[in-house]
């Protein structure tokens, strides 16, 4: 990135360059680090509970994005495997099975539920998956309902677990954040290996182009299952992490209006990232809350617009600032003669335009 | 006999409702390749500023003509200045911004005329006939009646008009679209505004029934949603033959299934939709999709 | 290099020791001080106090749960604007009321309590729902803060005072008025049959136990059964199956407006004309009975705590008017329209305003020790005869019921079957 003019460049050039460095980098994330966990410390009970949800559901986000950002295939059901998660996770609580078995359970069994629903869903074009997936909150609220011994019915399960053992000195809402947050950072590092590595290219092929993955010897059907079964992982492991923070789950913890603000929330943080999907989470739980202060009656209504106004301004999710930044600060710099290729600008003759640089995009991250 | 013809009318009733959603559905997918998340709350918006003409005194059917006009522009006028910066990137953002608007409008709603029911008047009177033993009331006939109407309409506009085939051409080919002269952004605008004033006959028409509230059609529009699915999202007739089905099934399967019950029977069209799109996974009446590589 | 890992190290350092300089205030003083001043619990101060609801404000619930607020808004605002209520220590306060939307989601309703802790307010009021609710109750037992006068009919929130001493209901338990219904039917000693509709959740199935209950040992039979989901479009198949067994008494354990009105429509249309039940939220004549074309039926009975402000008979009511011109004047940006959750909410003000003159102490012990014993207040909007009574354990605030038939105008005590 070299540039001939000299005095506006330089500072931002030391900026992008400072970040190149090796021990910058690590210096950050040892600086998160001691917030995430001196956070809890210093906050209020209110404040550390609001971000443990945002972490129960950056996982959530995360299981979605892994079928649906980096998979390419659209999946409307994330809540009825986070609903089936926390219901797993409450059973084995009131039953008294050891938190880890409780855990295990809560991740295999919706992993399971996806993977038989992938083994027959993942040949059919990608809207008919999509079908499918709508029927899961539909069918699994009734379901919910009818197996009341074991899932409490429509009152619900209410729990109490997960409290803060003697030997640490912490409060109960503090030792909560430190699991969650503990669990929520090592399945975000799995996830950052498995779609980095060879299964994150290979999805990638699988995504793009079908028959050139075949070509290539790549089983769309077979990664796509493999997708389908961590997403839904992931979704039972938020489960678990939502009955920690929440310590209920009804029949209206799978509701379709969940699978909607999941997908939302996706795609505001940023489709196709593990950051996006950290910020995906922070915007679930935020929204609601910035809404309502600003008016309590009228907050649906302004979440609509928080949502409108984040994607009018960037289109590619708050992980694409730094980008949208970027193109600003270029198309300044080039002047007014020139035009950059890259500005997704509204097109008077449809999205021809669009298109091109949305493709560019897709091929710069 | 009878109680079955009973069970099955009802459910070709039920199930109407849910195609006249699916048909904007369809309509919008048709002609800009994207889902419309927003058509059930732009219904319901419609269907409020109707009730706002019969409210100020207008006859019903002149205050519902006002209404579908009105929301003609409306679409027009969002597809236009919301949804086409979307439109040539990811659908998943576009899906996205059609949910917000979806909230929005509901929200909008909700503020404008309160959250409880209001009662909508019918173009229809309150009797019923008999149909083959069955008691079929008249307005649910005439839900049904329009279905087919609406239904064949859409056939007719996109496969015998010239307008059906720019539409087409636009949001199956812009590029080669707009080099043939075809104004591409004119036409998303007329597909949006033709959704819209269907939603808008559609929600005047079942708002009797349901009763006029912003969230009226949230649940019709995830059964409006699969049935455009199973019937393929390109086509009118298969919008319709699917939720029709997905309404009698649902009731046959509560009615004679002792097991499902009627807190299940809506998992009985879901499986076999589920079925059908295994066995044939373009839709009911789709066209397979040939991808070039 | 070394150099860059001491760099990370002084920065790791210097942040360390930022971090820790700032320690969390452990949470606001509640609870009795030794001797002496009692230290105020939060919310509550020398001028005012203040309450949290968290109720849907939005979503297909929002109807109801607007009203929740509207209510009691409107009482309050027009005692603030005479001065205040003069509280049991002698102090004069105002009452504020904040409202946080849960849109019915449970766990948003926890976010919402929690919100409202952090936020200082003095007790939760009025939240509408039963998930949401459930979800909060051990929350705000644990914590020690007042959950009261909720406006849902499950029997969970009233029955347990012992294991949950913090939280009470407000409106008669959906099985109360089922069974008052049911004990209406037994009375008229002859065989009958009834057909159930019931929505398929805690209310549908509380209100059907009720019936259960009170025709248990008679000749009063349940001959056909069938359940709808809330979110149904259309319960005319329920209706068509229920019409087959052409019953005697057609219990609509329902709450939704619309489902009523088409099952109405329905069984009419099937000739079906039995005797009908409907619950008091779902029961209006202008919004229910008429659309219904109910007059068909030979009898159409529900029971009722609240008055209906539409209902002519009350239209020189002095609470009622009071009731229209509060809510006019301060909650019609609000809600402009009328649910009986409007009534409650409003009855629960004075049923607050009780508590608050009997209330020693600034706290939240005292605040609980007058909610529970509030006796036999005549609380505005309530039917004549229908009282506020905390005194008893088990019940919730409201519990008596009046079955009531309608007479082709309105609604008017039976006589019996």
């Amino acid at each position: 990135m070299t540039t001939t003019q000299t005095s506006p460049a330089p500072a931002r050039a030391r900026l992008s360059e400072w970040w190149q460095r090796r021990w910058v980098r690590i210096a950050a994330v040892v600086l998160v680090a001691l917030i995430a966990l001196g956070a809890p410390l210093n906050l209020t009970q209110y404040a550390v509970y609001q971000v443990t949800m945002m972490a129960a559901f950056a996982v959530a986000v995360l299981g979605l994005n892994i079928i649906m950002g980096y998979g390419g295939q659209v999946s409307l059901g994330q809540a009825a495997f986070l609903g089936l998660g926390a219901y797993v996770s409450a059973y084995g609580v009131t039953h008294g099975w050891n938190i880890v078995l409780v855990f295990v359970a809560a991740c295999l069994v919706p992993a399971v539920v996806g993977w038989l629903i992938a083994l027959a869903a993942a040949r059919l074009r990608g809207l008919a998956i999509a079908m499918v997936t709508i029927t899961l909150p539909i069918v699994g609220i009734p379901l919910a309902r009818r197996f009341d011994e074991v899932t409490g019915g429509s009152g619900g399960l209410t729990v109490s677990f997960m409290q803060a053992p003697e030997w640490t000195g912490l409060a109960t809402d503090q030792w909560r954040y430190y699991v969650v947050l503990a669990v929520t950072v090592a399945f975000f590092l799995l996830a950052r290996n498995f779609l980095r590595g060879r299964m994150g290219r290979a999805l990638a092929i699988v995504r793009d182009n079908e028959s050139v993955a075949l070509a290539m010897g790549v089983s769309p059907y077979r990664y796509k299952v493999l997708a389908f079964t961590v997403s839904a992982l992931y979704g039972g492991c938020a489960g678990f992490l939502y009955l920690v923070g929440v310590q209920y789950v009804s029949p209206e913890t799978l509701s379709f209006a969940t699978s909607i603000n999941i997908l939302a929330a996706m795609v505001i943080g940023g489709s196709a990232s593990i950051l996006g999907s950290l910020l995906g989470g922070v915007y679930y739980v935020l929204v609601p809350f910035v809404a309502g202060q600003v008016n309590p009656s009228r907050a649906a209504m302004y979440s609509g617009i928080i949502l409108l106004v984040i994607l009018f301004v960037l289109p590619g999710g708050l992980t694409s600032l730094p980008r949208a930044l970027r193109r600003l600060r270029r198309r300044r710099d080039d002047g007014p003669g020139t035009r950059s290729t890259a500005a997704a600008g509204p097109a008077d003759d449809g999205g021809t335009q669009a298109e091109a640089s949305s493709q560019t995009e897709r091929q710069q991250r | 006999m009878e109680r079955f013809v009973q069970l099955a009318v009802d459910g070709l009733a039920t199930g109407s409702i849910y195609a006249l959603l699916a048909l904007a559905i369809v309509l919008v997918h048709r002609a800009t390749g994207l889902i419309n998340f927003a058509q059930g709350s732009m219904a319901v918006f419609s269907t409020y500023v109707a009730f706002a003409f019969v409210q100020s005194g207008l006859p019903v059917w002149l205050a519902i003509v006002c209404a579908v006009v009105g929301s003609f522009v409306f679409g027009a006028f969002v597809e236009r200045v919301v949804i086409r910066r979307f439109e040539g990137g990811s659908h998943d953002v576009a899906v996205v911004v059609t949910v917000g608007l979806f909230v929005l409008l509901a929200g909008l709603s909700g503020t404008i005329w309160s959250y409880n029911h209001r009662e909508f008047p019918s173009l229809f009177p309150l009797e019923s006939v008999s149909v083959g033993g069955a008691h079929v009331g008249l307005r649910n006939l005439g839900t049904i009646v329009v279905t087919i109407l609406v239904m064949g309409l859409l056939q007719l506009l996109f496969l015998k008009t010239k307008l059906g085939l720019a539409l087409r051409a636009v949001s199956g080919a812009p590029t080669s679209a707009a080099l043939s002269g075809i104004p591409v952004g004119r036409m998303l605008m007329i597909g949006w505004g033709l959704a819209a004033a269907l939603g808008a006959v559609g929600g005047a028409l079942v708002a009797p029934k349901l009763f006029l509230t912003p969230s009226m059609l949230d649940f019709v529009l995830v059964y409006a949603l699969a049935a455009a699915i199973l019937g393929g999202l390109d086509s009118p007739v298969g919008a319709v033959v699917a939720a029709w089905f997905i309404g009698v099934a649902e009731n046959l399967a509560g009615g004679y299934i002792p097991f499902i019950g009627d807190d299940l029977k809506i998992a009985v069209p879901m499986a076999l939709m589920f079925l059908i799109l295994v066995i044939r996974p373009q839709g009911l009446f789709g066209r397979k999709q040939v991808v070039r590589v | 290099m070394r150099q860059h890992a001491v760099r990370i190290l002084a920065i790791a350092g210097a942040a360390t020791l930022a971090l820790s300089a700032c320690g969390r205030d452990s949470g606001g003083g509640g609870g009795d001080g030794d001797g002496g001043e009692v230290e105020a619990s939060p919310g509550i101060t020398d001028e005012e106090i203040t309450f949290g609801i968290t109720t849907p404000l939005s979503g297909p619930t929002a109807g109801p749960g607007t009203c929740t607020v509207a209510g009691v808004t409107a009482y309050m605002e027009r005692r603030n604007e005479e001065g205040g209520i003069e509280f049991g220590d002698g102090q004069t306060r105002t009452v504020q009321i904040r409202s946080y939307d849960d849109a019915y989601d449970p766990s948003r309703a926890v976010s919402n309590f929690r919100q409202m802790i952090n936020d200082g307010v003095f007790g939760d009021i009025l939240s509408l729902g039963t998930p949401t609710n459930l979800a909060v109750m051990p929350l705000a037992n644990e914590q020690e803060v007042p959950q009261v006068f909720l406006t849902t009919g499950a029997s969970q929130f009233s029955e347990d005072p012992e294991a949950n001493p913090y939280t009470m209901g407000l409106v008669p338990t959906y099985k109360g008025e089922g069974e008052a219904f049911g004990a209406l039917l037994a009375e008229a000693g002859e065989p009958i049959t009834v057909a159930v509709l019931a929505q398929n959740d805690d209310f549908g199935e509380d209100y059907v136990e009720g019936l259960e209950a009170g025709i248990d040992g008679s000749d009063v039979e349940i001959v056909a059964r069938a359940t709808y989901e809330p979110a149904d479009t259309s319960i005319d198949a329920q209706v068509t199956d229920l019409a087959d067994s052409d019953a005697d008494v057609f219990f609509n354990a329902n709450s939704q407006h619309n489902l009523a009105v088409q099952s109405l429509l329905q069984a009419q249309q099937l000739g079906w004309t039995p005797r009908v039940f409907l619950p008091s939220n779902t029961s209006s004549v202008s919004d229910v009975l008429e659309p219904g074309s109910a007059d068909a039926f030979p009898g159409v009975y529900t029971t009722q705590s609240a008055k209906d402000p539409n209902d002519p008979e009350f239209a020189d009511d002095e609470e009622v008017v009071q009731f229209q011109e509060d809510m006019e004047q301060y909650a019609s940006n609000i809600t402009t329209t009328f649910v009986p959750h409007c009534a409650w909410s409003y009855a629960a003000g004075a049923a607050l305003e009780d508590a608050f003159t009997r209330m020693e102490q600034p706290t939240r012990e005292s605040f609980m020790e007058a909610v529970r014993s509030i006796e036999d207040l005549d609380a505005p909007m309530l039917l004549d005869g229908v009282t506020i009574n905390t005194t008893e354990p088990g019940v919730p605030p409201i519990s008596d019921v009046e079955v009531t038939e309608f007479n082709g105008e309105k609604y008017e005590i039976t006589d019996g079957y």
